[in-house]
């Protein structure tokens, strides 16, 4: 097991406020690791704190450190990582272009490809592995704002897929998804850990107990309990972890 | 208590919007009727590409068409550049600190200045100081800074219109804040952009004060040579020609007028026209 991901006592403020403290936990290569916890407990600050996204933050404040791959992503250039750690927001935001057009924006602004042929072949791959090309494969000129919310969601799948990152971030990608939606992402979700390494912040523990290696309970800034996930749904050690995922929690 | 009947009242308020709204319409329409009755008589191809004959009470109106058009064009074609890259950085680059707010706050307030402090500002400066003289270039600079606050206001209103949330996902992807200006937010931001400077235009185009002292000319027998002549402008030649020239026909008055007015309506339209045909293709 070689962990892709590194953190080690990192806490993070805003302004004086602490939202997380003294965390230590890794991400193995190739896991997919969940994080559940009720809101304002510092799930979305943890993944925004991993591919730097909260240093445009001016009242954001960090100690601690994350390597990726052994490297402090604090030293890195802020585009090279996140080329590297790709992140999947809540609600899908598509670009205002066609589905074709928000697929090899990114890749296009990086200068990863230049000629036709490879744009198309990159289209085709990013969407088949997101599990949306047979959906869109006649209509990929057509504005990407006319799909609905799971295919948008699935888009954004395949726009991150096509920047070829090591890592991916997801922050309660479902949660504006209707069922059937849900489950096409999570089966991309599974399909895509054999490549990447991915985080999944998820606010449905079923969710997490359906894809994940591992689950991280996280409450008001701390890690209550991390463990397999089987174990942790099973025979969680702490009692809050398991008020929180029998639903008996506040 | 007296009650009303509902029915009545509604009728009742009804008839009191609908009288306002009249009577905010009605003295547009008056205007136009009138300029156009008494101006249409004079308009001729003629009248549009003739120089003025005998002390401005013949002829037509060219030097001020192009005395206008050339000091709009020269204007617009230095404020907007610079007023979007102003905006550009107020809005995505500079940060939150009490000296950026401060300049934000005195840009919007210098587009409330009245128009002829910022021509008495033109002729210290411009006329007086740089000793550009009265000359197309003093009044171009000088308009400039008249519109500029009022080019970035609405630029930064533009760009405040595409959602943060585009900026972050261009972000999320390694892609870098010039790239993600460039290829996301502009291109969004471009209807609302250009809405705002062909309203410019058309706001410049009617202006006589900030011109008055720096650039216009009484009476010009050419059309300017370079940026140092004076010129002849509309709004100014129509102020001229209906108050300090005795004997003066009046369909020539109505006449300029009206070329004055078609000109600044249809640069609206146009400005309408932007608007609704990107707000049917807008996208989010
Ligand atoms: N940009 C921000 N500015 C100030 N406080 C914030 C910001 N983002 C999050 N917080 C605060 O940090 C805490 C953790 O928030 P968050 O990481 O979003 O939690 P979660 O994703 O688990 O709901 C909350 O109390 C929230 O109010
Ligand atoms: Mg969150």
């Amino acid at each position: 097991m070689v962990d892709k991901i590194k953190v080690e006592d990192l806490s993070c403020y805003y302004g004086k406020k602490c939202v997380l403290e003294s965390l230590n936990i890794s991400v193995v290569q190739n896991e997919i690791l969940s994080i559940i916890g009720p809101s304002n407990s510092g799930k979305t600050t943890f993944l925004r704190t991993l591919n730097r996204m909260s240093d445009l933050d001016s009242i954001y404040s960090r100690r601690g450190d994350v390597y990726l791959d052994s490297a402090s992503v604090f030293d890195m250039d802020m585009e090279e990582l996140r080329k590297r750690i790709g992140m999947l927001f809540a609600m899908p935001i598509s670009f205002p272009m066609s589905i074709y057009e928000n697929i090899v924006y990114a890749p296009k602004r990086l200068g990863l490809i230049f000629k036709k042929s490879e744009q198309d072949a990159l289209v085709e791959q990013s969407l088949k592995d997101a599990f949306l090309w047979n959906e869109v494969k006649d209509r990929l000129k057509s504005s990407a704002m006319k799909m609905s919310g799971g295919q948008q969601q699935r888009l954004c799948i395949a726009r991150i897929l096509a920047i070829n990152p090591e890592v991916i971030l997801f922050d309660e990608p479902c949660s504006g998804l209707d069922p059937i939606s849900t489950a096409r992402v999570e089966e991309s979700m599974v399909e895509l850990k054999r490549k990447y390494t991915i985080v999944l912040v998820t606010n449905n523990v079923k969710q997490a107990s359906r894809v994940s290696d591992r689950t991280a309970f996280f409450l008001m800034g701390k890690i209550i309990e991390i463990d397999t996930t089987d174990k942790l749904f099973v025979s969680p050690k702490k009692k809050q972890t398991e008020d929180y995922i029998t639903g008996r929690f506040g | 208590m007296m009650k009303f009947n509902p029915k009545l009242s509604q009728k009742l308020s009804y008839l009191v919007l609908f009288l306002a709204s009249t009577l905010a319409i009605m003295p547009v329409i008056v205007i136009i009727f009138i300029i156009v009755k008494n101006g249409m008589s004079v308009i001729s191809w003629e009248f549009l590409v003739s120089m003025p004959k005998n002390g401005m009470r013949e002829g037509g109106i060219l030097p001020a068409i192009i005395g206008t058009f050339v000091i709009v064009m020269c204007t617009i074609m230095l404020t907007l550049p610079t007023g979007v890259c102003a905006a550009v950085y107020l809005n995505e680059y500079a940060r939150d600190n009490t000296l950026t707010r401060a300049i934000k706050l005195g840009i919007v307030n210098l587009a409330g200045v009245p128009s002829v402090v910022y021509g008495l500002f033109g002729f210290g400066i411009f006329v007086m100081f740089l000793k550009l003289g009265v000359s197309i270039i003093s009044g171009v600079l000088t308009l400039s800074i008249m519109e500029l606050p009022v080019i970035v206001t609405t630029s930064r209103n533009a760009l405040n219109s595409v959602p943060y949330s585009f900026r972050e996902a261009s972000w999320a992807l390694g892609v870098g804040r010039w790239q993600t200006i460039r290829h996301i937010v502009l291109p969004n931001a471009l209807p609302g952009i250009m809405t705002g400077a062909v309203l410019s235009i058309a706001r410049i185009s009617g202006e006589t004060a900030p011109i008055l002292f720096t650039a216009a000319a009484f009476y010009a027998p050419h059309l300017p040579h370079s940026i140092f002549d004076q010129v002849m402008t509309l709004p100014y030649h129509l102020y001229i020609i209906s108050t300090q020239i005795p004997n003066m026909p009046n369909n020539i008055i109505f006449g300029t007028a009206l070329v004055l007015l078609f000109m600044i309506l249809t640069i609206s339209f146009v400005a309408i026209f932007v608007r609704v045909y990107f707000r049917k293709h807008e996208k989010w």
